[in-house]
């Protein structure tokens, strides 16, 4: 088992390199070696969650003392690397946002010391835990600020895959780091878990991730058999960049029951199509990414959308971005297809159930009201 | 080899049919690029009157095959300007800073304003602020040699990239970050016809301008003095040759983001197949831009499902195609 997680890594630094050379897709091999990688140790860990179900029967106080972790704790991370934890992180720095979101959802809000860059432009924090504003930036993917980490004497600091060699650092400081890499709901799962394992939260994150499967369940159930409208997905950056069906946002669309138009497309970040693509596919809904930096109107107004399906009859929507972008793979990402579920089929899925678990979210792990402020 | 000797008794005639032939290419490609796409066109649907077919060719197809081969030709003609009146083989409208000049004016432009109009714009302005700049900053100095402007267009790309590299660290990496990288890397998708008015007609407009200044261009790259005793003002012609030629240039990467190799090789490829500098290279260097844009275009748009950046295949047509003309040449020498 070793030597075949050893090649996988050798496979995946090999894709990296040949990543260099410019194309996106490459990486992204190397991102799904790295998938592969973490699924395999993954494996190791299942036959410990069967024993604890087994256990399950019984009272629920003895379930919680099963979650309690017991220091030290030697985890491997996402990234593959092994990190003992001597004792539970009073301190914790986060140096990327879906973490740092993780963090607040687990209750870990008070712990933080330091977190990455452009907070203010996440309004989650603001919403659920404003004082993280006011915590020093230890920076960004781009810029990570070493020093100012380490000044920040922090127990337990956790970062996002890109940002490895700085963990590594980080450890040869003496400062325990975890690396993440939730690309992905079932990547983010993993990440729950190990950091809910990692500061004695691991009870808290399991309610998380159940919260997530029981709305794949509904929306599973009350949209059996009904029609699947195609949607196209407009990107961030530009309307003409999209997903494909390898992508996050692509399960999106499906678990909200709408088929990705752009699902023939296979890579797996966000590819760049044409006009014409778009209206040969010709699409009935336009859902837009919500941090795109243009509008529904410019896209409506776009004269090279005339006689679009989705134009034409103003199915041209985005994703709410007011708490969080719920296009990407943030603990409250299920929110995106609850959400637009109820767009594509407000029959099957009332817009008040979707309002009513959109609330029932914020207020059980970020403690706000949603659509209030 | 015998046709050798032929085609140099008789090099009027070999131009003449060299240029027909690129021309007929270039009409060839054109032709093609009009009917490949992703969105199925038909000749009974256009015909028959199909709303939504005729839509696509006017605003998509044909505004993209206009800049293909418009744009190639401006990239070739521009090039072969630079290389003669520098005198330099490598040289391009790069040099003085055009492109990196195009970029900053683009980041800024995604970063601060919004929408595709203005992003070209932007990059139109960048452009033009950083030709004026070389160009105002080598008129400083009154001896105007040549390595004087190829000196401050070196300063003034060096300072246009510095602008960029502080844009893009202010860039937002998910959405603004990757515009910028996109946009860099260059494509003609995106383009419509509604768009392209402007920057089309401004530069045929600094393309008529050079091919009528054709003759004054072939003077500038006899030596100085020579030059000068044949009556042309040296300095100032030589002003306003680069300028329309950078102008032309700003007017396509403005509307395409940057594309390499066609500038630098399309004048080669002419005065390789010709083996002599003349009106007609500079004719046969811009059609072989806009044979190799419009052919690149082609692929990058029916290679894969999605859209890749079009210097991909500028470069991978372009660079084959040189060597061969290289090995050629040693061959018959």
């Amino acid at each position: 088992m070793k030597k075949k997680i050893l090649s996988l890594f050798l496979a995946a630094s090999m894709a990296l390199s040949l990543a260099a050379c410019g194309s996106p897709a490459d990486s992204v091999e190397a991102d799904a070696a790295e998938k592969e990688a973490a699924t395999e140790e993954s494996a190791g860990e299942g036959v410990e969650e069967t024993a604890e179900a087994a256990e399950e029967s019984t009272e629920e106080s003895a379930e919680d003392t099963a979650m309690e972790t017991v220091y030290p704790v030697t985890l491997t991370d996402q990234a593959g690397r092994e990190v003992t934890i001597e004792e539970e992180p009073a301190k914790l720095v986060s140096g990327y946002y879906i973490s740092t979101s993780l963090l607040i959802a687990l209750g870990l809000e008070d712990k933080l010391a330091g977190i990455e860059a452009k907070a203010d432009t996440r309004p989650i924090y603001a919403l659920s835990a404003p004082e993280l504003l006011e915590l020093p930036s230890v920076g960004s993917a781009k810029e990570f600020d070493l020093e100012g980490c380490a000044a920040l004497e922090p127990d337990l600091v956790i970062l996002p895959l890109k940002l490895q060699a700085s963990a590594d650092t980080l450890e040869e400081l003496g400062i325990d780091a975890l690396v993440v890499n939730p690309e992905n709901q079932e990547l983010l799962g993993e990440a729950a878990e190990l950091i809910g394992t990692a500061t004695n939260t691991a009870a808290r994150a399991k309610e998380l991730l159940a919260f997530t499967e029981e709305q794949e369940e509904r929306l599973t159930k009350a949209l059996e058999g009904a029609e699947t409208p195609s949607v196209y997905l407009a990107g961030n950056s530009d309307f003409l960049s999209t997903a494909g069906s390898a992508m996050y946002q692509s399960a999106m669309i499906e678990m909200a029951g709408g088929a990705n138009a752009a699902a023939e497309i296979t890579d797996t970040y966000w590819a760049e199509v044409s006009y014409e693509q778009i209206l040969a596919w010709n699409p009935q809904y336009i859902v837009l990414a919500s941090d795109a930096s243009y509008t529904v109107e410019d896209v409506l107004a776009d004269p090279n959308l005339e006689g679009c399906a989705a134009v034409e009859n103003g199915n041209v929507i985005q994703i709410p971005g007011d708490a969080e972008a719920w296009d990407s793979p943030v603990p409250g990402g299920i929110l995106g297809a609850v959400w637009l579920s109820s767009e594509l089929h407000p029959e099957e899925c009332p817009q008040a159930d979707s309002e009513a678990v959109i609330h029932e979210f914020y207020e059980t792990f970020y403690g706000f009201s949603y659509g209030e402020n | 080899m015998n046709s050798t000797k032929h085609f140099t008794a008789f090099p009027m005639g070999k131009t003449k049919m060299l240029c027909a032939a690129g021309a007929a290419l270039l009409a060839a490609l054109a032709a093609f690029s009009l009917f490949t796409g992703k969105y199925p066109l038909t000749f009974e649907g256009m015909l028959r009157g199909d709303a939504m077919q005729l839509r696509v060719f006017w605003t998509l197809r044909a505004g993209r095959t206009a800049v293909g081969v418009l744009g190639g030709f401006a990239l070739g003609v521009a090039g072969y300007v630079y290389q003669t009146v520098f005198r330099n083989p490598l040289a391009s409208p790069d040099v003085i800073g055009v492109s990196s000049g195009a970029s900053a004016g683009a980041a800024a432009g995604i970063l601060f304003l919004s929408g595709a109009a203005a992003v070209t714009f932007s990059a139109f302005a960048g452009a033009l602020a950083a030709v004026c700049l070389a160009l105002a900053l080598s008129a400083l100095d009154r001896t105007g040699r040549n390595s004087t402007i190829v000196l401050a267009g070196i300063a003034v790309h060096s300072l246009a990239q510095t602008v960029l590299m502080c844009l893009k660290l202010t860039a937002d990496p998910e959405r603004e970050l990757a515009s910028i990288e996109y946009w860099i890397m260059g494509s003609l998708n995106g383009i419509s016809g509604y768009s392209i008015g402007g920057n089309l007609l401004l530069c045929l407009f600094c393309l008529a301008a050079l091919f009528l200044l054709r003759r004054q261009i072939l003077l500038l790259s006899a030596e100085e003095g020579e030059a000068r005793m044949l009556g042309v003002p040296v300095g100032r012609m030589r002003l306003l040759i680069l300028l329309a030629a950078t102008l032309a240039v700003a007017c396509v990467v403005s509307l395409s983001g940057l594309i390499s190799f066609v500038g630098l090789l399309a004048p080669h490829g002419a005065r390789l197949l010709l083996k002599r500098d003349s009106a007609g290279t500079m004719l046969l260097g811009g059609l072989l831009g806009g044979v190799l844009l419009t052919g690149a275009d082609i692929l990058a748009r029916s290679a894969a499902a999605t859209e890749l950046p079009v210097s991909i295949f500028t470069s991978l047509l372009g660079a084959p195609f040189l060597i061969y003309l290289i090995i050629r040449g040693r061959q018959r020498a």
